[in-house]
């Protein structure tokens, strides 16, 4: 595809691009900043968190700026009152969903979960917390799916799929029920498709994959890994 | 087969039904075989076999003839004679009343038990009178499982007009003329649709055809296709032929499995007189329908999710843009219309859009089905020109409240939808004017409720509904709607306070702005509408609540 050079309008400010790409990396090339969660650079973007909805002048809706592509003259605001009130209520319901106690979380300082909170200046939740019972699935030798701190980003199911190719990891279920399962929902130990690898956990946000080898407050994860592995594969292409 | 055979098959198909005098319908839709409909017919076969009329008198299942809860409904054709609620035991009766002695039973005709003078001819009925068929015209009067009855109604004549008379631009021209807009709930004009899927060069296209109704309360989709799922096949081969696709899909749900019996019937019938797959009509045209079965999920109603659905994969939605239209099912440009909407195709070509266009409202061309439910005399399936209004469909149709109840509100659009309350009874039913009100008109589910309803429960009836059906995948609707269920079952039960309210406005606004899809962004809907008309239910509630508090 041939790339032509558009100018487009962000928050006010004029920037020249390229066709064929999504807002959200433009807004990154130009250090400004976006909420995501279920971003991670390289794998398929799914539009699913809903943080990095943008105002688009001329749209009536609010498009995900992960999955949206730029576009000539277009006019874009990214961090109006209202898309900071919703972005707040997102990561309100992202907290109040399940599970998320920060100080016997493992992955407590480490947690883009917990970071989105300070970053949407998140002082106390408004919504009752759901307390669901989660399961935690120690079967895997090395690591643990721990349920109470997932999302459902599905960045680990992005990640088996596309970037290790193994198709461990899925969605089950509907609603608030839904659940990552590996293979057909049988403990990840007995996973018949997982080569061990770990990308799943690096690319995982919060405590919700974790090594076993590591203690409170020390785990710390490098999801850019995955997104370099993915640069450089392109690079050998 | 080429052009001319098809002439030949009409005039089989003529003279084959011209050998009987009279025909009886036995409705066969899923409403009146679950009142006992199967066996009527066998005994009314048998009855005609025992009397040495199988020579004159065709005794045939049909498709709905709209009055469901009347059923077993049996129709005597030409006379269009209906009897409802017909037992076995009185076959025998009413075979010799109406068939021998010419003297019709009046005390078992349609509705004969609340009114007056029941019509001998059905059509007279203010039920069928005040109707306009097109999606639903020979439902009712053909059997669904025979290729001959349509083609006696001059079945795929539409298609033989567009291959062999007309170019693609111009059946698009056509249905563009025509202002049709899609039945499916948005109301998308459906020309504009088409012409866009056709203007994507690729060497492979697809037709799907969205038969994964799944609003409580709804069943104009499963009608049609078990009524006339010709009509839908013969729709689809011309979209096909519009647009350029040659393959084509029937999306049913799984819980209407007699409708996937008649559409697999049929598309192998057409198949077999070559009126669909290679070379239909002797051109160069090919199309294939097949089958795919919906496995119960309300969200693959929505396209993105029903083409992930049709991949195999999990059925959950995908942003737009891209549109099915541009990438759609396994990346290439897809048109996807309703049931009802390819129903309304082969009569827009045989009698042009100009036809088409001046029934309804300028906006809203046309006729639309719906499906009447709740506390109404008649319920049933009834098609009107758009811009009815609301009054008429209830009481002039309907037959008025059941039990002689007061009309509160009438709920549109299903889950998706909101509802009109008693001061807009004299709404025009068309797009505009149901959104106006903070309704859609939806796939043409219409509940009608009177005084006994609470509004409040209501609203938490759908969110639940929303809910359960939410796939989970973008947050808005995952968790909102689960929010806003647990704040409304506070509402429900009497504990909930004015900052409860405050929270449910908040996020009613939050899950339809963020979430991804349509059922997201239409789940608040129910709500904000009862919120809008009868705010006051819930207001006495949290009032009722906070005098108790100290």
């Amino acid at each position: 595809m041939s790339m032509t050079k558009l100018t487009l309008q962000i928050d006010g400010r004029s920037i020249e691009t390229e066709s064929g790409r999504t807002i959200l990396e433009v807004c990154k090339e130009n250090d400004i900043t976006i909420l995501t969660m279920c971003h991670l650079k390289g794998i398929t973007d799914v539009g699913a968190c809903r943080l990095c909805l943008v105002e688009i002048e001329g749209v009536s809706k609010l498009m995900s700026a992960c999955t949206t592509k730029v576009a000539d003259k277009m006019i874009i605001r990214t961090s109006t009152e209202k898309i900071k009130r919703y972005q707040r209520i997102t990561t309100e319901l992202f907290a109040a969903e399940r599970n998320h106690v920060c100080s016997v979380c493992i992955a407590n300082g480490h947690c883009e979960l917990q970071k989105l909170a300070y970053d949407v200046k998140m002082d106390h939740i408004r919504y009752p917390y759901l307390f669901p019972q989660c399961e935690v699935d120690t079967s895997h030798p090395l690591y643990v799916l721990d349920h109470n701190r997932c999302i459902v980003c599905t960045r680990c199911v992005r990640v088996c799929a596309e970037v290790e190719g193994a198709y461990n990891w899925d969605v089950m279920n509907r609603g608030t029920n839904v659940r990552i399962i590996s293979d057909f929902n049988t403990p990840w130990g007995e996973s018949i498709t997982c080569s061990d690898c770990g990308k799943c956990v690096e690319a995982c946000p919060t405590g919700a994959l974790w090594p076993k080898a590591v203690v409170q407050g020390q785990l710390n994860k490098a999801p850019e890994f995955i997104s370099d592995l993915i640069e450089k594969r392109k690079m050998k292409l | 087969m080429n052009s001319q055979e098809l002439t030949t098959l009409y005039d089989k198909a003529k003279q084959k039904n011209a050998q009987y005098k009279h025909k009886i319908c036995v409705c066969c839709g899923a409403g009146c075989i679950s009142s006992g409909s199967e066996e009527v017919l066998k005994k009314i076969q048998e009855e005609i076999t025992a009397r040495g009329l199988e020579n004159e008198v065709s005794a045939v299942p049909s498709g709905c003839m709209g009055p469901c809860n009347q059923g077993p409904l049996v129709k005597f054709l030409p006379d269009n004679t209906i009897y409802q609620k017909v037992d076995c035991k009185n076959i025998q009766y009413v075979v010799q009343r109406q068939l021998i002695d010419k003297k019709p039973i009046e005390d078992l005709l349609i509705f004969s038990d609340s009114r007056e003078k029941p019509f001998l001819n059905a059509d007279e009925d203010p039920f069928f009178k005040k109707q306009l068929k097109i999606a639903l015209k020979d439902c009712g009067d053909i059997n669904p499982e025979e290729i001959d009855d349509y083609l006696n109604i001059g079945g795929y004549s539409a298609l033989d007009k567009v291959l062999f008379k007309m170019l693609p631009e111009e059946v698009i021209a056509e249905v563009k003329h025509s202002r049709m807009r899609g039945r499916g709930g948005a109301g998308y004009p459906t020309g504009f649709k088409w012409e866009t899927v056709y203007k994507y060069v690729s060497a492979e296209k697809y037709v799907i055809c969205n038969g994964d109704e799944g609003d409580p309360g709804a069943f104009m989709d499963r009608s049609v296709l078990e009524g006339n799922p010709h009509r839908v096949l013969e729709g689809m081969a011309i979209a096909g032929y519009a647009v350029g696709a040659s393959q084509g899909y029937a999306y049913i749900r799984g819980e209407y499995p007699l409708a996937i019996k008649r559409i697999e019937n049929a598309i192998k019938q057409a198949k077999k007189l070559r009126l669909l797959g290679n070379n239909i009509l002797g051109t160069n045209f090919s199309f294939d329908v097949q089958v795919r079965i919906g496995a119960g999920a309300f969200v693959c109603g929505e396209e993105t999710a029903l083409i992930a659905s049709i991949e195999g994969k999990r059925g959950t939605p995908s942003p737009r843009p891209p549109y099915p239209a541009e990438s759609g099912l396994w990346g290439k440009p897809t048109l996807i219309n309703n049931v009802e909407t390819f129903a309304g195709i082969a009569p827009i070509i045989n009698q042009g859009g100009e036809w088409y266009s001046e029934i309804g409202t300028p906006k809203s061309a046309g006729t639309k089905v719906f499906a009447l439910a709740g506390k109404i005399k008649y319920s049933g399936l009834i098609e009107v020109p758009m811009g009815t209004t609301l009054r008429q469909i209830i009481f002039d149709i309907g037959g008025g409240m059941q039990d002689d109840g007061e009309f509160k509100a009438a709920q549109t659009g299903g889950p998706s939808g909101g509802c009109i309350p008693a001061e807009h009874l004299d709404v025009k039913m068309d797009y505009e004017s149901l959104l106006s009100l903070g309704s859609i008109m939806g796939s043409g589910g219409l509940i009608v409720m009177d005084k006994s309803s609470d509004m409040v429960d209501v609203a938490r009836f759908f969110m639940e509904f929303c809910m359960d059906e939410s796939c989970g995948k973008c947050v808005p609707c995952r968790v909102g709607t689960k929010m806003m269920h647990d704040l409304l079952q506070k509402i429900c039960t009497n504990h909930a306070t004015k900052i409860d309210l405050d929270r449910l406005e908040e996020l009613a606004d939050y899950v339809k702005e963020c979430s991804l899809c349509g059922l997201g962004t239409s789940a608040p809907n129910p709500l904000l509408s009862t919120l809008r008309h009868f705010r006051e239910e819930y207001e006495n509630r949290i009032r009722q609540f906070e005098e108790l508090q100290p």
